[in-house]
């Protein structure tokens, strides 16, 4: 690292003093910033027989608490199958999990533990504005990241080099509940956000491709307020627009009472829901009744994913609980960057990125991979789900 | 547009209902209880925990448990109300009026995250629904459920207007607001007086906040904020410290919702409720129904 040049002062004792500390300031720093190398930890880099280190930045506390705890254990439980196969490279393969607490100041701090702590790939990344300002840390240290959870297209909008998601983004959403509205023979569809960036991403991109040849036609975009429980008002100026489908692409709670309002008021089209309305409690709060038969796009879970009972067998008697939300896509992450540092043949961080952008065919929960030169998935793996007595299960997998 | 009105109306007479507490509160002793809302979250949890306990004696909890839970809720949010007085704003009675806004504000995020710790982040579903088919009546879709909520508010409402304006207690209420030093002079217990009507304000969003729970279905911690801030706008509109005039905000605030939401667009409607309590505050300050105060040097 360049040192900058300290400006010439008069040579007073008071200014010298300065000087000195300033100068031995600028070189903690940049000892700190280069990962202390040699200073911490056993793991260092070129150490062929210490296990490998795969960092993941997830939230343990905060708003998202609840599903962290899936996505650690989805990944150990990957982490535990390697291990006992021998590893990779000849190597165990560790897992060091910080907590992002879904804040960007937090994940900052997180990313750069994990830095220090030599991770090799980084497998972590639930909440997109939390994941945005550690991509930077990680690809100065050319620290190759497969995200298994956040998705919000400013992560590859960025083209970073060592970027690469593993979960369907919102235009693939988007896409997914364009061909199924198409398949499902909508005529006229009502797309709803609640105004938060995730949902009105979803629905500006499902908007914007309605109308067009083979899609759906137009009905009207309405955004509501969340946190409200009355939402009559939005209710009766889409029901103007006479939709036979509503496009609902925010989150469960807000969600639910729309759909219970939409047919007390005497909606009788269909409602299709965002992934981030995937949950049994939609139902719960529209009443059963008026939850039944909603229809979803979702990326795969492992109860909705065919073939995935064993899996789920391991999980229970691993952690003895039902797995969550992203628990299959950190598996999958991690098997991943095994996979591509096996492929390479150590753990450099170009050599892992070029071999994760050469995979072609791996095996994974949302199908097949091979990344697009975006780095997301070539297929989404965004499926369409229905309720059927309360519970989402799996209807159109789209392919 | 009957279904527009209808909507406002309905809406309108859940905004007043919680308008109340804070009108009555204001008159009383100018404090701007900003933890109202949360009390209406209180009623809600309160009511459902109760529910719940109900339904572990009855086996199927009707309606008629539904009428039972809801007055002991009023009971235990107006309990809850005075207690929110004793430990939060009676200390302070003598401190600047600044003072009491803070703490006001703190005790409503004691309540919301208090709830939070007690019942979790996630929302809950009440157990008894009031679902019913919708009848058409001049063009707008009303339920029997509607109408029967509308009915218990306008009650209570009626009925704090007769406690208020009838009873003893009413005159002493209203004694206080005139001027709680003289009444102390004359030997009004004015700390009682206090205590009961943040009992009274209280007991009311406590039902309201049952009525939604029912009504809607859906509960969370933090219900309260958006519907204390719309209680607010409501009571100013109409006239702060005016009985009658909050009621009337109340309707008004939920027909100027349902029309400027259908005019602007449903992302548009708290731009619109928040933007009439700027003009309100700048025109007419004292709201539809208040009078003008002369102050006296």
């Amino acid at each position: 690292m360049k040192r900058p040049a300290i400006p010439a002062l008069p040579a007073t004792a008071r200014t010298t003093s300065r000087v000195v500390a300033l100068t031995s300031l600028l070189a903690v720093a940049a000892l700190s910033t280069t990962g202390c190398n040699g200073l911490v930890g056993g793991s260092a880099e070129g150490d062929d027989k210490g296990p490998i280190v795969l960092g993941m930045a997830i939230p343990m506390s905060g708003s998202s608490a609840d599903t962290g705890p899936y996505m650690k254990n989805g990944a150990q439980l990957a982490v535990d199958e390697i291990n006992a196969k021998g590893g990779i490279l000849g190597r165990k393969l560790r897992l060091q999990v910080e907590d992002d607490a879904c804040d960007p100041k937090t994940a900052v701090a997180a990313a750069n533990k994990l830095v220090a702590a030599h991770a090799a790939v980084s497998v972590g990344g639930y909440c997109s504005g939390a994941t945005l300002p550690t991509l930077p840390i990680f690809d100065k240290r050319k620290i190759p990241m497969v995200i298994p959870a956040a998705n919000s297209n400013q992560l590859v909008s960025q083209h970073l080099k060592h970027v690469f998601l593993i979960n369907g983004t919102g235009s693939q959403q988007a896409a997914a509940a364009v061909a199924w509205l198409s398949k499902d023979g909508a005529k006229k569809v009502a797309v709803m956000n609640d105004n938060t960036s995730y949902s009105k991403d979803i629905a500006d991109l499902t908007w914007a491709k309605l109308g067009t040849t083979g899609a759906p036609a137009k009905a009207v975009e309405e955004a509501v307020n969340p946190g409200e429980s009355d939402y009559s008002p939005n209710v009766t100026s889409v029901l103007k627009s006479s939709p036979d489908y509503i496009y609902w692409t925010g989150y469960y709670q807000e969600g639910g009472l729309l759909i219970r309002q939409f047919r007390q008021a005497g909606y009788k089209g269909k409602f299709l829901v965002g992934d981030g309305s995937v949950d049994p409690k939609l139902v719960k709060i529209a009443g059963a009744e008026h939850g039944e038969g909603v229809l979803a796009t979702m990326t795969q879970t492992p109860q909705t994913t065919p073939g995935a009972g064993s899996w789920i067998a391991s999980y229970r008697g691993e952690f003895g609980a039902e797995p969550g939300p992203y628990s299959t896509q950190s598996y999958d992450a991690v098997r991943v960057a095994a996979e591509a540092i096996t492929k390479a043949g150590s753990t450099d961080g170009d050599k892992v990125t070029a071999s994760l952008e050469a995979m072609d065919g791996f095996k994974t929960f949302s199908g097949p991979l091979k990344f697009t030169a975006d780095h997301t998935l070539s297929n989404g793996g965004f499926v369409i789900l229905g309720v059927e007595d309360g519970q989402f299960v799996l209807r159109d997998s789209l392919k | 547009m009957a279904q527009l009105i209808w909507n406002g109306l309905f809406v309108g007479s859940f905004y007043a209902l919680v308008a109340l507490g804070y009108s009555m509160v204001y008159g009383i002793i100018k404090l701007l209880n900003f933890a109202h809302g949360d009390l209406y979250m209180l009623g809600a949890f309160s009511g459902f925990a109760m529910l719940g306990a109900l339904g572990g004696f009855v086996p199927s909890t009707s309606l008629l448990s539904l009428f039972v839970v809801l007055v002991m809720t009023m009971l235990a949010t107006g309990l809850g109300g005075v207690a929110l007085e004793r430990v939060a704003y009676r200390p302070l009675r003598g401190a600047p009026r600044l003072s009491l806004l803070i703490t006001a504000v703190g005790a409503s995020f004691a309540l919301e995250y208090g709830v939070r710790i007690v019942a979790g982040p996630n929302p809950r579903v009440y157990p008894v629904r009031l679902d019913g088919t919708a009848v058409e009546v001049l063009g707008a879709k009303i339920t029997v459920q509607q109408l029967v909520l509308m009915v218990i508010a306008a009650g209570l409402m009626v009925a704090l207007n007769a406690l208020v304006t009838r009873s003893r207690q009413g005159r002493a209420m209203r004694a206080i607001a005139l001027d709680p030093k003289a009444c102390l002079l004359m030997g009004v217990n004015v700390d009682a007086v206090i205590s009961r009507t943040f009992f009274i304000g209280s007991a009311l969003a406590g039902a309201a906040g049952v009525m939604s729970g029912a009504y809607y279905g859906k509960i969370d911690f933090l219900m309260g904020f958006i519907i204390g801030l719309k209680a607010f706008t409501a009571a100013v509109i109409g006239g702060i410290g005016n009985m009658k005039g909050t009621m009337l905000g109340g309707l008004v605030l939920g027909l100027l919702e349902s029309f400027g939401t259908d005019w602007l667009g449903g992302q548009w409607r708290d731009v619109f409720a928040f933007g009439f309590l700027i003009l309100f505050l700048t025109v007419r300050p004292t709201g539809l129904l208040g009078e003008r105060v002369t102050e006296r040097v």
